[in-house]
C-alpha cells in the first residue's frame, strides 16, 4: 500500500476509534452526499442521524438505545432478526422479549418488555470477568461493551462470572451447535461468516467456547445501518442514536422525565418508556418492571 | 480503552480480507468522514448483495430484501420501497445504492424464511409412491419418466399389492375435447339448454360425433372429460396463477381450477362480491343487469382513523398483516389519536391495546352489529345525507365517492322482501341509454329504472346517471300502485329492531352497555371511524350475513373511500389488458380452449337450471354466489357429484391439515377408485401430499416468480413482484430444450410438450414467439407492470441507469443459467422494455409514492361506486338444499347445518382457533428460529373453566367431539395421531370457549419418518409437538364427509364446533 508507515499509523488510529486518516472511497462519498436529503418518518430520520454521528470520531459519539414498551406488541420479530443477523447460539437470541399477563376483568392487561445488553457504563460483567483475566471485557469510547472472544474462550471462570453478574440476563454461551444437526442435511446458512465487532469469524466453530451478547450491531453501525432490532421492529417501539446529539429523535423521546432506566447503578445505555396499566398509557414508571425484576 | 497491539488490531478491524488502501490526503472535513471507509463495509450492506422480492411466510406478502453471502441467503429484511414495511415508504425514484442501507420492518416469520427455503427435508427429485397411498413409502423417479407415466397412464402402480391390474387413465385420454370451436359452440348451447331453449336430445344430435368427448352425453352440462382433470391450489398468487390457468383451462380445457378461498375468508369475499354488483349494461347478455361484482373485501385505513372496532381480527398477530398494520395501531394509540375496541372471545395482543375488550359468544358477531345498528337508527346518528343518495350523480353532488341503495324501494311479496320496484311496475317509461364499448362501438339499450319515494311520491331514476341526481326518503313502508314496498334501509331497521338491545346482548352474551358504548363512540367521529372485520366474523355457517351486518353498519356512517374508513386494494395490471400491451395475455394463446360445464364444486351455477336438477335437498349444496369452495372439492369428488374425477393436480396446499374436519378428506384421497391419479406439487412430503401418487418438488418463494397483489387496507396502488433470489433447490431438468429446475411450471411445460398442448413451444405465444421456459412468460408480466396502464405509455417507469443495470447483473451472479440468463430474460420481455424491467425488479415491484395515496379527506384509490345494502340477486336466489329463498338484507341466523337445521352438539366448550404471530397455517413448522420461541402450542382456556374441570396448567388433555369421539387423526394407513395438547389457563378467554393456535401438531412436513428408496429418513420430532384439533371440528350431519359450511358465502365454519376435554 502507498503512503508507508505514516498512513499505517493513521489507519491504526481509526481502528481504535480516533479521528484521523484520509481514505475516501466512492462509497463513502455517496454516503455523504446522501445525507443532504430531508428524511421523513422515524426510521429514515434515525438513519440520517446515524450517518451524521458517523462523521464524528468514535469518541465523540455515544450510542444509546430506546424502547417504547407501549408500542411493543410482543411479536419477537426483533429477537429473531437479532438471532439471524448475528448467527446467535442455537436456541438463543441476544434479545429477549418478556411477556406478562396480569390482572383480571377491567384490569386485565398484557404487556411486553424487550431487553438486551444495556452496554452499561459501569458494566457489572466487566468488573466480574476482568477479576479473572484482565481485558476479558472492555468498553469502547462509543459506549459499546466488548466481549473479547479469544480471551474469554480461555477462562471458564471469567465467563461464568460475567453471566452471573449481569442482571439483564444478556449473556449467552456459544456451544457451537446447529439447528440442522441431526437432520438429513447441515444447511450452509448456519455455517456462514459471522460479523461482530468488525471481526472476521469464519463460522460457528471459530466462536465455539466463548460467551456472546448484543453488540448494538456494531458491524452494521460502521456501515451506516441501524441495529437489526431497530429496523425490524414492526410496532415501531425501537429507537437508536447518539446521546451527544441533542437534536436527535432518541434525545427528544428518551432524555425526558417520562423515560426510565433499569438498575441505574450500572449506568445502562438503554432507556425505556412504559406504562403501568392500560388506562395510564401516558403515565410511565418502572413499577411494571419490578414485577419481574425485583427492586 | 483498547490496547492496540498489532495482533488485536487485525482481530478487531479486519474485514473479509479487504486490505486498507489509501488515496491522496483529503480535506479536514473529508477526513472526519473516514470513519465510513470501505474496509468497514459490511457485505450485506452492499446493493449488489441484495435482491428485492416478496415474502410468503404468510399471505401478507411484505416486500423484502434477501441478502446474499457466497450465494446463500443469510438475512432477510423489509424492502423500504414497499409500503408494507416502513412509513412513509421511500420514494420509488430513490437509487438502489442509496436504499441499500435502509430497511423496513419485518416480522419474525419473514425473518425466518431462510429456514423454509433451506429445509433439510426438502425434496430435490420427483417422488413416486412405492406402497399404498399414505403409507409414506417413496422412490425417486426420473422427471420425464414420471411425466410419461402421468400422460400415458396404464398399469403404473403394478408394483403395489392390490393395484397390479389397475389401469390408470393418463392425461392424454382425459384430454378428450381439443377443438376450440366445438368447445365454444357446446358452451353456448349448454346455456341454451339451461334457458330451456334447447333439449338434451337436440344437443346430442347436433354434436353426435363429439359425444365420446363428454363425461356423460345425457348430461352434457357436465362438460367434456377434460373436466375430470381437476386442479386444487392452496397458497397461490397472481402471475403464477395465470401461468397455471393457462395450462389447466386454456390449454387442457378443464373447467376445474379451484382454490382455497372459503377456508380463509370466503364469506368476506363473497359478501363483498354481492355488495359490489352494479346495475350496468352487460355486453355478453346484451342487456342491463346486476354484474361486475368483484371477489374482494374492504378493510379499515387505521392510520387515518380515530376509532376502530376490530371484530374477529387481530392485526398485531395475523390479519394482513402485523408488519404493515401494527405501527398504525401503536403509533395512533400512544399519540392519543386513536382508540380501538376489540370484539373477540380471546384477549388477543390487539385487545391488550384496546379501550374495550368485548368477549362475545363465537357465531354472534352479526347480532352485535345489528344491536349497534338498532341503537344508531333509534338515535338517528347515521349520516342521513349519505344514505339519501340513490345514484351516482347525487353522490357526486355531495363529493361522496360512493353511494348505496339504502333508499331504493323493494317489493314485498308474501310478506317477504323480493326484487326492487321498477319503472315498469308503475307503467312508467324505460330509459334509453347508450353503451360505448372499449372499441368505441355504441349500443342503445333499455333501462328499467329503479324507484325511491321523494316528497311522498315515487320517483324513477337511473343508478348510474352521471348528471341527474336522485335522493330518496330513508325509511319507507307504503303501498304504491297496489304494490307493498319498503326501502332497503327500512328493511335493515326492521331486522335491527326485531330484538331489543337486551335480547341482542343476550344472544352475544355481552353487556348491553357495551353495545351502546360502541354504537355511540362509532358515531362520534364523522367518517373517521370504522369497523374492521375478518375471519372471526366470516368463518361461521352464518358468515355471509355476519359480514353483511358489519358492512351495513359502516354504510350508516358512509365511511367508504375515506381516510379512517373502509378502503380497498389497488394493484397495477400485470396481464397487459388495461394498456393493451406490451403483452396482452388474452391475445397470446393460439388455439386457446374455453372450458365449460358444471364445476366439481358447482359454483356460480343455478341448480334448477341444470340437467341434474331433481328435487330438494340436492345431493350436495350448490353455490350460486361463491367460488373456490375448498371444503367441497375432495368430498364432491368422493361422492362423484356431479361427476367422478379421474386425475387431481394439487399445489402448495394441504386441505387435510387446513380444513376444519379435514380428516374427512383422507379416506377419499387414499382411495384409488375415488381419485385414480393424484399428483402433488410440494417442497417436501406434507400433510396432504403424503397421500399422492407422485410428488413433484417445487421451488420455494425465494426461488421463484409471482405477483403478490395487495390487501384492502393498503391505500397505494402497488404490484409487489417475487423473483428468484437464490439458486433452486430441486434438480435441473430439460424441457423444450431449456434447462430449468423441477417445479410446477416445468411439470406443466413437460406435459404440454408431450401432449402437444396449444400455447407452448417455439410458437407458444404466437408465430416465432416462444414459451419454452417459464421465464418467457413471467418477464412479460414484469414488462407489463413496468409499462403501466396507459395505452399511450405515459404510465411507464423510468429506465434503470447503467449503474443500476450493473448492480442488477452483479446481484444475480450466484444464480445458475437455469433460472437467470440475462439474454433469455431480455428477449422474453423485449429489448425495448429491458431497462424498465430492471428498474422494477431492482425495487421488488412497483409502488406508488406515499403522497399519491391520499386525496384530502379521502383516499386516492377509490372503490368509487355503488354499494348494495340490499342484495337483490341474493334475494332472488334459491337455496339448493331447501328450495327456499335467501335474505337480501343483513339478518341474524343461528348456527345451522346445510339443511338449515340448528345443530345439537353435546360438547361443553365452543372451540375456536387463533393465530400466534409465530406460525402461519402449516408451512412454518420447519422454522427453528420460530420453534425456539414457541416450541409448541396449547389449549387456551379460561382459568375458572379449567378449575371447574379439574385441569391445571401444562396438564394434558385430549379433544373429543360428537364427530370424533375417539379424539384422533385417522391418518390411514399411516398411523393414528391422538389430539392431545397442554392446557394453558388465562383470564383472557371467554368462559365456555377454548382455543388453540394453528400451525402445530404435524404428522408430516418433516415431523415423521419417511421411507425413501428403501431407507428410512428420520423425522424431526421438534416439528411434531403441540396439537392440531381440526379433526375434532363438527362434520355436517347431512353431508357426512364435510365440515359445517355457509352455503351462501361458502365459508367453512371454524368456530361453531363444540368439544369436550378428556384429562390424560
Amino acid at each position: 500500500m502507498s503512503g508507508g508507515n505514516k498512513s499505517r499509523r493513521e489507519f491504526m488510529k481509526i481502528a481504535a476509534g480516533v479521528a484521523g486518516a484520509v481514505v475516501l472511497t466512492s462509497a463513502a462519498k455517496k454516503l455523504i452526499a446522501a445525507t443532504v436529503e430531508k428524511p421523513s418518518g422515524e426510521v429514515e430520520r434515525m438513519h440520517q442521524e446515524l450517518l451524521n454521528a458517523l462523521k464524528k470520531s468514535p469518541s465523540q459519539r455515544k450510542w444509546i438505545m430506546g424502547v417504547d414498551a407501549r408500542k411493543c406488541i410482543g411479536c419477537d420479530s426483533c429477537s429473531v432478526a437479532c438471532a439471524v443477523e448475528n448467527v446467535a447460539p442455537v436456541g438463543t437470541s441476544y434479545r429477549t422479549v418478556y411477556k406478562v399477563e396480569s390482572g383480571e376483568g377491567k384490569d386485565l392487561n398484557r404487556f411486553f418488555m424487550p431487553t438486551n445488553c444495556q452496554q452499561c457504563d459501569d458494566a457489572p460483567c466487566m468488573k466480574a470477568a476482568n477479576k479473572f483475566v484482565p481485558d476479558a471485557i472492555t468498553k469502547r469510547e462509543d459506549g459499546i461493551v466488548v466481549l473479547n472472544y479469544e480471551i474469554l474462550k480461555g477462562s471458564k471462570e471469567a465467563r461464568e462470572a460475567a453471566k452471573k453478574a449481569c442482571p439483564y440476563t444478556a449473556i449467552v454461551d456459544e456451544a457451537g451447535g446447529f439447528y440442522t444437526a441431526n437432520t438429513p442435511k447441515l444447511e450452509q446458512y448456519e455455517n456462514r461468516e459471522i460479523f461482530e465487532y468488525g471481526g472476521e469469524y469464519k463460522n460457528k466453530a471459530s466462536l465455539k467456547g466463548t460467551i456472546r451478547k448484543c453488540t448494538f450491531c456494531l458491524h452494521r453501525l460502521n456501515s451506516g445501518m441501524l441495529p437489526a432490532c431497530v429496523t425490524s421492529c414492526i410496532g415501531r417501539a425501537m429507537y437508536f442514536g447518539d446521546a451527544n446529539d441533542s437534536s436527535s429523535l432518541i434525545y427528544e423521546k428518551f432524555k425526558t422525565k417520562a423515560a426510565y432506566i433499569l438498575r441505574p447503578e450500572n449506568k445502562p445505555q438503554v432507556a425505556y418508556l412504559g406504562y403501568k396499566s392500560k388506562e395510564e398509557l401516558s403515565k410511565v414508571s418502572s413499577e411494571s418492571c419490578i414485577v419481574c425484576h425485583g427492586q | 480503552m483498547v490496547k492496540l497491539t498489532r495482533r488485536n488490531f487485525l482481530k478487531t478491524t479486519g474485514i473479509l480480507g479487504a486490505t486498507p488502501f489509501l488515496a491522496k490526503v483529503a480535506t479536514a472535513e473529508e477526513a472526519l468522514a473516514a470513519a465510513i471507509v470501505e474496509r468497514d463495509e459490511y457485505p450485506l450492506a452492499k446493493p449488489e448483495n441484495q435482491i428485492y422480492t416478496v415474502c410468503l411466510q404468510c399471505n401478507t406478502g411484505c416486500g423484502i430484501k434477501a441478502k446474499i453471502l457466497d450465494g446463500v441467503c443469510v438475512k432477510i429484511d423489509g424492502n423500504p420501497y414497499s409500503p408494507w414495511t416502513i412509513q412513509p415508504h421511500i420514494p420509488y425514484k430513490k437509487g438502489i445504492s442509496d436504499a441499500s442501507k435502509i430497511e423496513g420492518g419485518l416480522c419474525l416469520k419473514g425473518q425466518s424464511g431462510i429456514q423454509t427455503a433451506y429445509d433439510p427435508y426438502r425434496i430435490t427429485k420427483v417422488l413416486k409412491r412405492a406402497g399404498k397411498r399414505g403409507e409414506n413409502k417413496w422412490v425417486t423417479i426420473d422427471f420425464h419418466k414420471a411425466v410419461s407415466e402421468i400422460v400415458n397412464g396404464g398399469k403404473i402402480f403394478s408394483n403395489v399389492p392390490g393395484e397390479e391390474d389397475r389401469e390408470v387413465e393418463g392425461l392424454k385420454s382425459l384430454y378428450a375435447l381439443k377443438d376450440p370451436k366445438v368447445m365454444k359452440d357446446m358452451a353456448a348451447d349448454i346455456k341454451e339448454i339451461w334457458h330451456k331453449k334447447m333439449t338434451v336430445e337436440e344437443f346430442k344430435k347436433k354434436y353426435a360425433e363429439h359425444l365420446k368427448t363428454l363425461i356423460d352425453p345425457e348430461h352434457p352440462d357436465f362438460g367434456p372429460k377434460n373436466n375430470q382433470f381437476m386442479w386444487i391450489h392452496g397458497r397461490l398468487k397472481a402471475g403464477r396463477s395465470e401461468f397455471f390457468k393457462r395450462f389447466v383451462q386454456d390449454a387442457f380445457g378443464s373447467a376445474n381450477f379451484n382454490g382455497h378461498t372459503t377456508v380463509c375468508q370466503g364469506s368476506l369475499y363473497f359478501t363483498g362480491k354481492a355488495m359490489s354488483d352494479q346495475f350496468e349494461y352487460d355486453e355478453k347478455d346484451k342487456k342491463a343487469k346486476w354484474a361486475g361484482g368483484k371477489k374482494f373485501y374492504w378493510q379499515g385505513d387505521i392510520a387515518g382513523s380515530e376509532f376502530v372496532i376490530f371484530v374477529g381480527a387481530s392485526p398485531l398477530e395475523a390479519n394482513y398483516g402485523p408488519s404493515y398494520r401494527s405501527r398504525a395501531i401503536t403509533d395512533g394509540i400512544t399519540e392519543g389519536k386513536l382508540k380501538i375496541a376489540v370484539i373477540d372471545p380471546r384477549f388477543s395482543k390487539t385487545a391488550s391495546k384496546a379501550w374495550k375488550w368485548i368477549p362475545n359468544k363465537p357465531g354472534t358477531e352479526g347480532a352485535f352489529a345489528l344491536g349497534m345498528i338498532n341503537r344508531i337508527i333509534e338515535n338517528k346518528k347515521y349520516d342521513a345525507k349519505y344514505l339519501s343518495n340513490a345514484n351516482k350523480a347525487a353522490a357526486k353532488a355531495d363529493n361522496e365517492p360512493t353511494w348505496s341503495n339504502a333508499p331504493w324501494l323493494v317489493k314485498i311479496k308474501d310478506g317477504k322482501p323480493a326484487d326492487f320496484l321498477r319503472a315498469s311496475d308503475l307503467g312508467i317509461f324505460k330509459y334509453k341509454r347508450k353503451f360505448t364499448a372499449s372499441d368505441g362501438k355504441e349500443t342503445w339499450y333499455e333501462l328499467d329504472g329503479f324507484v325511491v319515494l321523494k316528497d311522498g311520491k315515487p320517483s324513477v331514476f337511473d343508478p348510474n346517471d352521471p348528471e341527474k341526481g336522485e335522493e330518496g326518503e330513508l325509511f319507507v313502508d307504503t303501498t304504491i300502485g297496489g304494490i307493498q314496498v319498503k326501502s332497503a334501509l327500512q328493511l335493515l331497521k326492521e331486522e335491527a329492531a326485531a330484538r331489543t338491545l337486551e335480547e341482542w346482548a343476550s344472544i352475544c352474551d355481552v353487556n348491553k352497555d357495551d353495545i351502546i358504548a360502541l354504537a355511540d363512540e362509532f358515531t362520534k367521529h364523522g367518517k373517521k371511524a370504522v369497523a374492521d372485520i375478518h375471519r372471526g366474523v366470516s368463518q361461521h355457517t352464518n358468515g355471509f350475513y355476519n359480514v353483511l351486518a358489519w358492512y351495513s353498519l359502516n354504510l350508516l356512517i358512509g365511511n367508504y373511500d375515506y381516510r379512517g374508513g373502509l378502503v380497498e386494494a389497488s394493484t397495477y395490471d400485470i396481464a397487459g389488458e388495461k394498456a393493451g400491451g406490451p403483452f396482452n395475455l388474452k391475445k397470446l394463446h393460439p388455439g386457446k380452449l374455453s372450458p365449460f360445464g358444471i364445476s366439481i364444486i358447482r359454483h356460480e351455477t343455478k341448480y334448477e337450471d341444470t340437467t341434474i336438477f331433481s328435487n330438494y335437498p340436492a345431493k350436495r349444496p350448490w353455490f350460486p354466489f361463491s367460488s373456490d369452495v375448498y371444503q367441497e372439492i375432495i368430498p364432491s369428488a368422493g361422492d362423484a357429484y356431479p361427476y367422478p374425477i379421474k386425475a387431481l393436480l394439487m399445489y402448495m396446499g394441504s386441505p387435510v391439515y387446513a380444513l376444519p374436519a379435514g380428516h374427512t378428506n383422507i379416506e377419499i384421497l387414499a382411495d384409488v377408485n375415488k381419485i385414480p391419479l393424484f399428483i402433488d406439487s410440494d417442497i417436501l412430503v406434507g400433510t396432504t401430499s403424503m397421500y399422492a401418487d407422485y410428488i413433484f418438488p417445487d421451488i420455494s418463494y425465494l426461488e421463484r416468480w409471482e405477483f403478490q397483489g395487495s390487501h384492502p387496507s393498503i391505500t397505494w396502488k402497488v404490484q409487489p413482484i417475487r423473483q428468484p433470489a437464490i439458486p433452486p433447490i430441486p434438480e435441473t431438468v430439460t424441457v423444450f430444450g431449456e434447462k430449468m429446475p423441477i417445479c410446477t411450471e416445468s411439470f406443466m411445460l413437460a406435459v404440454a410438450e408431450k401432449l402437444g398442448l396449444p400455447g407452448y413451444g417455439p410458437n407458444g405465444f404466437g408465430e416465432g414467439n416462444p414459451l419454452m421456459h417459464y421465464d418467457h412468460y413471467y418477464l412479460k408480466l414484469v414488462a407489463n407492470t413496468a409499462f403501466g396502464e396507459k395505452k399511450d405509455g405515459s404510465g411507464k417507469v423510468d429506465e434503470a441507469s447503467d449503474d443500476e443495470v450493473n448492480i442488477f447483473l452483479k446481484a444475480r451472479k450466484h444464480l445458475p443459467r437455469a433460472v437467470f440468463d440475462s439474454s433469455r430474460w431480455q428477449s422474453a420481455c423485449g429489448a425495448e422494455n429491458w431497462k424498465r424491467v430492471i428498474y422494477v425488479l431492482n425495487r421488488g415491484g412497483r409502488f406508488e409514492d406515499y403522497e399519491k395515496g391520499f386525496d384530502g379527506e379521502q383516499v386516492k384509490n377509490k372503490y368509487g361506486k355503488q354499494i348494495n345494502l340490499y342484495l337483490e340477486k341474493v334475494a332472488k336466489g334459491k337455496n339448493s338444499m331447501t328450495g327456499k329463498g335467501f335474505s337480501g338484507i343483513a339478518t341474524h341466523l343461528p348456527i345451522q347445518d346445510v339443511l338449515g337445521r340448528e345443530l345439537k352438539q353435546s360438547g361443553k366448550f365452543q372451540l375456536i382457533t387463533y393465530r400466534e404471530i409465530y406460525m402461519t397455517k402449516s408451512r412454518t413448522i420447519s422454522n427453528y428460529w420460530l420453534l425456539n420461541l414457541l416450541p409448541e402450542n396449547f389449549i387456551l382456556m379460561n382459568a375458572s373453566d379449567a378449575k371447574e374441570q379439574g385441569l391445571k396448567d401444562n396438564g394434558l388433555v385430549k379433544v373429543v367431539s360428537d364427530s370424533n369421539p375417539e379424539g384422533v387423526w385417522d391418518l390411514k394407513p399411516f398411523t393414528k395421531k391422538p389430539m392431545i395438547g397442554k392446557i394453558k389457563t388465562t383470564e383472557g378467554m371467554k368462559k365456555g370457549t377454548i382455543a388453540f393456535c394453528l400451525g402445530y401438531g404435524h404428522w408430516a412436513t418433516g415431523a415423521s419418518d419417511v421411507v425413501l428408496n428403501g431407507e428410512t429418513i428420520k423425522g424431526d420430532t421438534r416439528r411434531a409437538k403441540g396439537i392440531h384439533a381440526n379433526a375434532a371440528m363438527a362434520i355436517d350431519p347431512y353431508l357426512k364427509n364435510t365440515c359445517l359450511e355457509d352455503i351462501v358465502g361458502g365459508s367453512v365454519s371454524f368456530y361453531d364446533s363444540k368439544v369436550n376435554l378428556v384429562k390424560i
